[in-house]
């Protein structure tokens, strides 16, 4: 799914794909793509798989994060997500569990979140972006790999990152590993929000030197990229997981 | 090898075998409160409990993994009894729904605050604690290697099936040897069947884990089970580091003269599959207090 944003003299050309894991259907999907025109606000964010009510969770942090105008800030971040975790578990009462559910609710659910925030406003155009779990932000200049958070390398991937919470007890440790960076946008510049198993296998690609992934998103039609996407999970190359890419190109009208 | 993805379309079976002989009576050593039968049972409540809790998507269980879980001793056959007990393999979906009864507690932990609340917890229980009669290993592995061969012709792609022995005392059929390598040489595309053993003991000897060789073990039972214990993959030797045991690549899935944490420590390894985190059902005093 395309589309196009203007700000005063930006356009914001925008791309999303969401696929779920091979043999799943799109409602099991767990990842999440949310994007706000009046924020200028991104978000990607994947519940964890053995969490109870991770898909919830994923969607309701990815709506509400491009919708807030906070959270910015690690005390900001934390704050927020407390207090929809709070309203996650309230959604719970009343529910007649089985004891399986009960127990799995008890722990409270689990999602990866990252989310950018574009701010053309002033003279010199910026982003700044949030991240806990392993969703990544890659930023692309002139096809070059600028930055890449919260993980920078293929091998940094695996199975028990930490991950936003929603029971507020944990958020005394879980807290200290969100990653906040900020800088310039020049047009041109892409910005990749990505789920964990298609970010590891971008900069597999970004390392080895054989992929413009600008060109690839750009160019290829959805069908074309679920076929390739399916290829390489049915080949191993990419986890068989669910899959979220959102692709922000800044062009300048000046 | 031990990679392929546990999904639905594609799941493992995992096999609880435990000694139900006579002496599983006898309480362990420095520990006259505790039965062997007890506690191991309590433990293997606790690793079905958490099997369980790892397939809940929400409301719903799904089949990652079928169960099965042999006892031996005066008779060998399933542990599972009531809704579950015609069947030697048990989809984990319906070993959730039908526990024996769930028992109600509290359990006391952190408010984040730097106070503790109590909550309300339940313990299912499928199985209750049984010690009679001899020790039927060659048989009871004979059971395992005919449930498995069925539940390989069917799924011959997934993730290995896991054998977890438990047992405190030889063999009284003959040597398992032979059964057990027959056990061992069975597979999928994805690697050999991982049987792993687990020997408890009420006399106070120095307890064995996880051993790289036969040359430091005591006797020829030890070395026996030694040789059919599978080398823990990667994920399981990762596991393993997590929970703090000292393994390193070449270990066998093997421990003698285990001790209640050892027990705990076998169950939480050799469920730990491809990568899962390991389930510390029990709290960190606890192990303290059983170490």
């Amino acid at each position: 799914m395309s589309s196009a944003q203007q700000t005063a003299t930006w356009e914001l050309q925008t791309r999303q794909l969401l696929l779920p894991k091979l043999d799943h259907e799109v409602a099991e999907c767990e990842d999440f793509i949310a994007e706000d025109a009046e924020t200028c606000r991104f978000a990607v964010t994947d519940g964890a798989t053995e969490a109870f009510d991770a898909r919830n969770w994923a969607r309701r942090l990815a709506q509400s994060w491009v919708q807030t105008h906070s959270a910015l800030t690690a005390e900001e971040f934390r704050e927020w997500v407390a207090n929809e975790g709070r309203e996650l578990h309230d959604s719970w009462n009343g529910l007649n569990l089985s004891w399986y559910s009960e127990e799995k609710a008890r722990t409270g659910s689990f999602a990866a979140l990252v989310g950018v925030e574009l701010d053309f406003k002033t003279y010199s155009p910026s982003w700044k972006a949030i991240a806990l779990g392993d969703s990544c932000l890659l930023y692309c200049r002139n096809g070059s790999l600028l930055k890449s958070l919260p993980l920078s390398r293929p091998e940094n991937f695996n199975s028990t990152p930490v991950l936003v919470a929603s029971d507020a007890s944990m958020h005394e440790t879980s807290m200290t590993s969100v990653v906040i960076d900020s800088g310039n946008c020049n047009s041109g510049d892409v910005l990749l929000l990505l789920s964990d198993a298609m970010a590891c296998w971008f900069l597999e690609r970004f390392e080895k030197g054989d992929l413009d992934p600008n060109e690839l998103l750009k160019t290829k039609e959805d069908h074309e990229l679920k076929r390739l996407f399916d290829d390489e999970r049915l080949a191993g190359r990419m986890r068989n997981d669910d899959l979220a890419v959102l692709r922000i190109e800044l062009i300048s009208g000046e | 090898m031990y990679s392929a993805q546990i999904t639905r379309a594609n799941p493992t079976c995992i096999v609880l075998l435990i000694d139900q002989s006579g002496s599983m009576s006898d309480p362990f050593s420095g520990d006259s409160s505790r039965k062997k039968a007890d506690f191991v049972a309590e433990v293997v409540n606790h690793t079905l409990h958490d099997l369980v809790i790892r397939c809940t998507k929400t409301e719903e269980v799904r089949n990652y993994y079928y169960i099965s879980v042999i006892g031996y001793g005066r008779n060998v056959g399933t542990c599972f009894s009531a809704e579950l007990g015609a069947r030697q393999m048990v989809p984990i979906s319906q070993v959730a729904d039908y526990p024996l009864q769930v028992k109600s507690s509290y359990k006391r932990v952190s408010d984040g605050a730097g106070g503790w609340v109590e909550i309300p917890v339940r313990y299912p229980v499928w199985i209750h604690p049984a010690a009679d009669g001899k020790t039927p290993m060659c048989d009871a592995l004979r059971k395992v290697k005919d449930i498995l061969e069925h539940w390989l012709k069917d799924h011959p792609h997934g993730f290995p099936p896991t054998v977890l022995h438990l047992t405190d005392g030889e063999s009284s059929d003959g040597d398992p040897d032979e059964i057990g390598q027959q056990i061992m040489s069975l597979g999928t595309d994805d690697g050999a069947v991982l049987l792993f053993n687990c020997h408890i003991s009420s006399r106070r000897a120095a307890k064995i884990e996880y051993p790289t060789e036969e040359a430091s073990l005591p006797d020829g039972f030890a070395r026996s089970l030694f040789q059919i214990s599978s080398r823990l993959p990667p994920n399981f030797l990762s596991a393993a580091a997590q929970l703090g045991v000292n393994v390193v690549e070449g270990s066998r899935g093997f421990v003698f003269n285990g001790d209640p944490s050892s027990i705990v420590q076998f169950y939480e390894i050799g469920t730990s599959l491809t990568g899962m985190t390991p389930y510390r059902w029990m709290d960190d005093d606890r192990r303290t207090e059983l170490a």
